[in-house]
């Protein structure tokens, strides 16, 4: 039977940590150390066949999902109408009538975040106060996705968002540095990042599946932690290879093991590519096991994602109504 | 062609799997089968029953459900050509002895313990990955001896304990568990084991969600165990993890194949020649580099040393089930008055029948041994006769001391041959064979003076230097690789020598026989301990004179003496690791019963001769079957 899991404490209470400050560059950490590829390729497998939750424990779960969830828009094509229909989701994702149902209406159920792209991010500021809701509105920067562009004008970006009012910056590492080995060079970049976004929270985005290697990943998460990050992100979501389970098992224990050297906690977003319920219990599932029940919060954990968030209101309408809904039956997001 | 009719026997704590897996190639070659289980598990009888289903063929597979003391009854029925048990070690040496001299072959299948080794160049969060599925999943077999570099012994430790926290166990059938449990013997077992190890002063670390009642035992971390204490002997019963630590590649070797249990290991290291070297140096039936517990039904599982040598799987696992076109049933030939404790124990007085007539041979031949003839240790020696009865020579009478002497002489050889190519195995039989034919009327005549045909000693002189020939030829580093469906990367079925092998040859066909059995042992990069035969030692010995000059030191060492006396000797000596005997139908039977103290595998003829001078039985694939050992390296691959 699934272990008591208490659902519903972090709901609503976005108080933040303070911010990482950069600890030092100690490249020790990173030069001993090997990750063997087909083994963290049947962990995975492992991870995912186990762990089965059913019923209304499935339920929580899915809630509680929707609390890590990013809600996230980053299409050429975004305006101030879909960003404003997005922030309204955000505040209310799931319909206040299955929420009356299973008793949590009353909870203050919202996403974690809203992300889009730094020229919206003024739209967004103005949708969630006209809501009346505290959401953090986080933006993307640095060249996103690729980010190859000048290091001047990459701060800049992060410089602008943050004025416009974005609380949490998600920062695309400079892969060229990674695959030439230039950690320091890498270490120095991300340094620079964390003193741009002053007191906005720091994703940093590994873009893995550009990484060549799990070893690669490895390194480039430690690298991340120890220049400031708060979180470490797997991927833009714009990559042929997002989010997969052996890469967050990598990062996962590259986490666990910058808390046993310096105490503090990092958090872990993955992007891209999870779109059903199943897969959002999966990652939960991978969480709990990987870094343990402490780690379950928005602060130390989110997920990036667009339509997730229509899969789990679907769930949830199964569950308490034991139908399956049409296109229609819930609100756009 | 197949054998007949196979019996199966499984331990209490058999998984449908393995019977499955010995069951099928059986079925598949041909053979019906006999299963007998437990009591208390329906699902093979529920095989059974589907098996009788197929209308046809009734009978092919049959069940019973009964205790284990049934197993001898079964294999001493009339009719069943082999039986294969799987089981604890005590067991399958009780069964060995008991089944001494029955018309069945027995293989064994012994032990579930395995072995991992961890290197600092290893992956050391995927190697603790490696533990738990070793050790602590519904898929394990059973215990675990961990080896770690000392370099990190400290963060694979914190990494284990952390790891073993997280563990779940409960009802098997839970789909969120990862153990569940074995029955109240496993139980026990377990509990007394750690109890034992903690009185011995380990340190003992258990953790996991389980529930705290028997038969559920929580996954158990042992460390700090004195290496002479009895537990590091003992098997490791399920689910414990003991770990002990090492210093080099070298010692890791040493300590790993320090143990009697040669089952399966996992070797973890990123350092592909480090890796390799390990993977190789390992005495054990299956080896993982950076996995654990890959099976796959091509691949042959099995072990070597005292973890039994029955196989399954690959073609091992079908020549099991299989015997050379030709070759007739075993029948059972079992002398119930055969005193075990007597049998070649004293060395019967040889006096000569008259005195001396006709000119004095030469001075007598001694024991070939570590490449030069010496004295026996008796100091004494037997005369040999020729076919009408005179006096042909003296050769020497080897004891106990001598055996002792040429088994640490070819142990001593043995590394030197191993690491030969095999081209250079292949020239040094094919000098044998010139010299052989050099001396060829040396060998006929001494041949013929026991009465053999001038003709048939020619063929035979020709034959002994063509096997020679043959077999050298032979000699390639035999590994192939195979493709495993749903892995990615190859698995070699690498064949190894065996050892030291022991030959006791035949009276029937002295010198051919000899060369056979001797080509086919060397060309497999083996080290020998041969007792020619009694009758007629003297071409063996003449052999032995070539050998001195072209052969390494010790790697053929040739006793002659009493042959009871001597088969005794090897047959009881730990430290041989096959022995093949064409002799009588009781020393037959001594040798199975004997072979039960170190479960080395034998090859007898249970008194019946063999055609040496054909292709089947003389220099057939049988004999490079059971000259070699087979290892299985699985190498998966990702980057």
């Amino acid at each position: 039977m699934p272990s008591s899991f208490c659902v519903f404490k972090y709901f609503f209470e976005h108080r933040y940590r303070h911010y990482q400050r950069a600890g030092d560059c100690d490249l020790s950490w990173i030069s001993k150390i090997q990750v063997n590829q087909p083994a963290v390729l049947r962990r995975a497998e492992q991870i995912q066949a186990r762990r089965m939750v059913k019923k209304e424990w499935q339920a929580a779960w899915l809630l509680k999902a929707v609390t890590f969830i990013d809600l996230t828009t980053l299409s050429g094509d975004d305006t101030s109408s879909n960003v404003q229909r997005l922030c309204y989701k955000a505040k209310y994702p799931i319909r206040e009538d299955l929420l009356k149902a299973l008793n949590v209406h009353d909870k203050g159920l919202t996403t974690a975040a809203v992300c889009v792209y730094p020229a919206r991010v003024c739209d967004a500021v103005k949708a969630l106060k006209a809501a009346g809701s505290t959401i953090p509105v986080a933006s993307v920067a640095t060249g996103f996705p690729a980010g190859q562009t000048h290091l001047k004008t990459r701060l800049e970006e992060i410089r602008l968002a943050v004025e416009d009012g974005a609380t949490e910056i998600d920062v695309v590492i400079n892969r060229t540095l990674v695959l030439t080995g230039q950690w320091e060079a890498l270490y120095d970049e991300i340094r620079q990042f964390r003193k741009a976004c002053g007191e906005a929270h720091l994703k940093t985005i590994l873009a893995t599946g550009e990484l060549g290697s799990l070893t690669n990943v490895y390194k480039a998460s430690m690298i991340a932690m120890m220049a400031g990050s708060d979180f470490i992100k797997t991927s833009t979501g714009k990559e042929t290879v997002n989010a997969t389970f052996p890469v967050a098992i990598v990062m996962l224990r590259a986490i666990r093991d910058f808390f046993w050297k310096t105490g503090n906690k990092i958090g872990f977003k993955p992007a891209g590519g999870i779109r059903s319920a199943k897969d959002s219990l999966a990652w939960l599932s991978l969480i709990k096991e990987e870094l343990g029940d402490e780690w379950l919060t928005p602060e130390l954990f989110r997920i990036g994602a667009s339509t997730l968030l229509s899969d789990i209101e679907r769930q949830i309408y199964h569950h308490v109504t034991g139908r399956y809904a049409a296109y229609h039956d819930l609100p756009m997001s | 062609m197949r054998i007949g009719v196979i019996g199966l026997i499984l331990s209490p704590t058999f998984s449908f799997l393995e019977m499955m897996w010995r069951i099928c190639p059986a079925l598949a070659v041909g053979c019906t089968v006999v299963v007998l289980v437990p009591p208390g598990s329906p699902t093979p009888l529920l095989l059974a029953q589907l098996a009788g289903e197929l209308g046809s063929f009734p009978g092919i597979l049959n069940v019973i459900n009964g205790p284990a003391s049934l197993g001898p009854i079964l294999a001493s029925q009339p009719g069943v050509q082999k039986v294969t048990f799987c089981g604890a070690v005590e067991e399958g040496r009780v069964l060995r002895r008991t089944l001494a001299g029955q018309g069945a072959e027995l293989g064994l299948a012994l032990g579930a313990e395995s072995l991992l080794v961890l290197t600092e160049a290893a992956d050391v969060d995927s190697a603790v990955e490696g533990v738990v599925d070793a050790a602590w999943s519904d898929r394990s077999a059973g215990g675990l001896r961990l080896l770690i570099q000392e370099s990190v012994w400290d963060e694979t430790m914190r990494r284990l304990q952390e790891r073993m926290a997280r563990l779940r166990g409960g009802r098997g059938l839970d789909g969120a568990v990862d153990m569940g449990a074995r029955g109240a013997a496993a139980h026990d077992l377990a509990q007394r084991y750690v109890r034992e190890a903690q009185s011995q002063g380990a340190q003992v670390f258990q953790a996991g969600d389980v529930p705290s009642v028997s038969p559920f035992f929580p996954p158990t971390l042992v460390s700090d165990l004195p290496p002479a204490s009895p537990c590091t002997q003992a098997e490791v019963p399920w689910p414990v993890v003991v770990a002990s630590p090492f210093r080099t590649a070298k010692e890791a070797l040493a300590v790993a194949n320090g143990t009697p249990r040669g089952g399966s290991a996992s070797v973890w290291s990123e350092r592909l020649g480090q890796a390799l070297e390990l993977g190789y140096g390992l005495r054990v039936g299956t080896v993982w580099i950076n996995a654990h517990g890959l099976r796959h039904p091509e691949v042959p599982t099995g072990g070597c040393k005292e973890s039994g040598s029955s196989w399954h799987g690959g073609p091992d696992g079908l020549y099991e089930y299989l015997r050379p076109s030709g070759t007739p049933a075993r029948l059972p030939s079992l002398s119930e008055n055969l005193n075990y404790d007597t049998f070649g124990l004293a060395v019967p007085l040889t006096l000569p029948s008259g005195p001396e007539i006709g000119p004095s041979p030469a001075a007598p031949y001694g024991l070939f041994i570590g490449g030069r003839f010496q004295a026996p240790g008796a100091r004494s020696s037997r005369c040999i006769q020729d076919s009408k009865g005179n006096l042909q020579a003296y050769v020497a009478e080897g004891g106990a001391k001598d055996i002792r002497g040429a088994v640490e002489a070819a142990h001593q050889a043995a590394p030197g041959w191993v690491s030969q190519p095999p081209g250079a195995r292949a020239s040094l039989l094919w000098a044998l064979a010139s010299a052989l034919e050099r001396r060829e009327s040396a060998f006929t005549s001494a041949l013929e003076r026991h009465g053999v045909e001038l003709k048939t000693a020619k063929v035979e002189v020709e034959l002994s230097a063509r096997r020679l020939r043959a077999w050298g030829a032979r000699a390639q580093a035999q590994g192939h690789l195979l493709q495993v469906a749903e892995l990615r990367g190859p698995v070699l079925r690498l064949r190894e020598p065996l050892g030291v092998l022991a030959i006791v040859c035949p009276d029937e066909w002295p010198l051919l026989a000899f060369a056979s059995l001797l080509a086919a042992a060397l060309a497999h990069g083996n080290a020998v301990v041969l007792v020619p035969s009694g009758v007629c030692p003297i071409p063996a010995l003449e052999v032995c004179q070539d050998m001195a000059t072209l052969l390494p030191a010790g790697l053929v060492n040739v006793v002659t003496g009493d042959r009871d006396h001597l088969t005794r000797c090897l047959a009881l000596h730990q430290d041989v690791q096959a022995l093949w005997y064409f002799g009588s139908a009781q020393g037959s039977q001594f040798v199975e019963w004997a072979s039960a103290g170190n479960l080395k595998p034998v090859w007898v003829n249970r008194g019946r001769p063999r055609a040496w001078d054909q292709e089947a039985q003389g220099a057939g694939p049988e004999l490079g079957l059971r000259a070699a050992r087979t290892k299985a390296l699985w190498l998966p691959m990702g980057d």
